[in-house]
């Protein structure tokens, strides 16, 4: 019994730790619940999609998706040229959906064959490529557009006359699908749309691994040699699952960039990978095992915590800005400890078939 | 690639860029310029009541007098107008082109039952005020210096 709760306290470490600290700070922080209960409302709208997009690679065996900032990035590329287009409402929002996906496609696919060049060391690769891509997005967003490719709207174009500008108020689609179906219960709004939405990729995702591709991609992710000895193209199949998450996380990207109606040009997408990353492990995944339940409860604590801790700060220190470094604690506090988690579960998993197999052969 | 899986992925791209396409057209954003400005049209005037009540797709109604002119942000190339001038009320749809930006919208155009080509006209802004020449010389040198002790 002591093992069975001590190998629960291991496996569910990290979120046992985020429950701990949100069930200090909400009494501390003072904020009302209905605040609460509509802050999260919004963010589970606004985020989960974005966390949806990484359990395809987990599935694979490429652990988390770093590389899903490169998606992000795709879906930033497509409202910035509806903006420039003057594409308003849910048709703004679907265009610009499905002007990443070719870009989202062709990222996918670089990261994924990169990936497939560093076996066992996806997610740091993932992690630097995305810093790469950065470089290659400023210099499309800052010289490229408006020389290169002809923007329309001066109104977006910095005062020099080429390059975007820092920020770029998206108007015309801001809320465009929380708005769509209004649900008012209890004087807390709902949106329908965005919720629809996130089902539908969660509906996807379960339909997915019961395809032929999504079985190999579980095998994949158990077994590389034995799935190519059985025929599977492995990196095929670990492409295909990257190529997918990036193509998810730029229709994410839109769903969240829509809900807070600004696009920060040159840093929206750089946070993205790591606070959805954070909110998959705070929800009980692991680098090799992640579900839909985990990035549902994720979100919520992960955003609980987001809310209650600058006003937590505040009311104990008397500064809001240490609840701001606490978000950035949090956020790489958690994936380090989920990693260092994994590889000491890892060795201590192979220490022991090493015993069992020396004790089997003394006996 | 197979030729059957190649012409599947073409349907698809050609479906996604009509897609596209039809998206661009219903969700273009237009600025509408209402004005109640008198128009001439085929040698015959057309006015504005002194006050009117206009309202674009049934949104807030605007008052506005004779002469004037209100911007009303729209997305998507159909729309009805409601204009209320004392006991008329008219309710009318009309269509605005794709590239249209900003469109003239003339409310007596409507309200006098002119033909709807003239209800919708391109917005030129009139010439800026040219500055005589002196005068932006003047402007631009620099000012006088103070006299040095």
């Amino acid at each position: 019994m002591s093992s069975r709760l001590r190998v629960f306290f291991i496996d569910n470490a990290v979120a046992i730790l985020i429950l701990l600290l949100i069930a200090f700070a909400i009494p501390v922080a003072k904020l009302p619940a209905s605040f609460l209960a509509q802050e999260i409302l919004m963010r589970l709208g606004r985020d989960t999609f974005l966390v949806l997009a990484l359990l395809l690679p987990i599935m694979a065996g490429m652990g988390l998706n770093f590389g899903m900032v490169l998606g992000a990035m795709a879906g930033q590329l497509g409202l910035i040229f509806i903006s420039d287009w003057g594409i308003v409402g849910i048709p703004g929002l679907l265009l610009a959906m499905i002007i990443s996906l070719p870009i989202s496609v062709c990222l996918g696919w670089v990261c994924g064959s990169i990936m497939n060049r560093a076996k066992g060391r996806e997610m740091v690769t993932g992690f630097i490529l995305a810093f790469f891509m950065n470089g290659i997005y400023m210099m499309i967003v800052l010289y490229a557009m408006g020389s290169i490719i002809p923007i329309f709207n001066p109104e977006l174009l910095l005062s020099r006359g080429y390059g975007i500008r820092n920020v770029v108020g998206l108007d015309g689609v801001r809320q465009s699908f929380d708005n769509l179906i209004p649900l008012h219960v209890a004087g807390l709004k709902i949106p329908v749309f965005s919720y629809l939405l996130i089902a539908a990729g969660a509906g996807l995702l379960i339909w997915f691994r019961r395809t032929k591709l999504g079985q190999d991609m579980r095998a994949v992710g158990q077994d590389r040699a034995v799935s190519g000895a059985a025929g599977i193209p492995v990196e095929r199949t670990r492409i295909l699952a990257i190529m997918i998450s990036t193509v998810l996380a730029g229709i994410g990207q839109v769903i969240f960039l829509q809900n807070l109606g600004t696009i920060n040009t040159t840093s929206s997408h750089e946070q993205i990978g790591m606070f959805s990353i954070a909110a998959l492990l705070i929800g009980g995944a692991s680098v090799t095992k992640a579900s839909i339940p985990n990035v549902i409860v994720g979100v919520i604590l992960f955003h609980l915590l987001f809310l209650v801790s600058p006003m937590a700060g505040k009311n104990l220190i008397g500064s809001g800005m240490l609840g701001e470094y606490f978000r950035q604690f949090v956020s790489y506090g958690v994936i380090a400890l989920a990693l260092v988690l994994y590889e000491w579960k890892r060795v201590t998993r192979e220490n022991d078939a090493r015993a069992t197999l020396r004790a089997g052969g003394a006996a | 690639m197979s030729a059957r899986s190649l012409f599947q992925r073409s349907c698809v791209l050609a479906g996604l860029v009509a897609l596209s396409a039809f998206l661009f057209y219903i969700g273009k954003g237009h600025t509408l310029l209402i004005d109640t400005n008198a128009v001439t049209l085929d040698g015959k005037e057309f006015s504005c009541a002194d006050s009117v009540s206009v309202s674009i797709d049934g949104h807030e109604p605007e008052s506005m007098g004779r002469a004037e002119r209100t911007m009303v942000q729209v997305g998507g190339p159909r729309h009805t107008i409601t204009i209320e001038a004392g006991d008329q009320k008219l309710e009318q749809r009309f269509s605005v082109p794709t590239f249209l930006d900003p469109a003239l919208v003339s409310v007596p155009a409507i309200l006098g039952g002119a033909p709807r080509r003239y209800w919708i006209g391109k917005f030129t802004a009139p010439p800026a005020e040219e500055t005589p020449v002196e005068q932006m010389q003047q402007q631009d040198s620099p000012a006088p210096e103070a006299p040095k002790p």
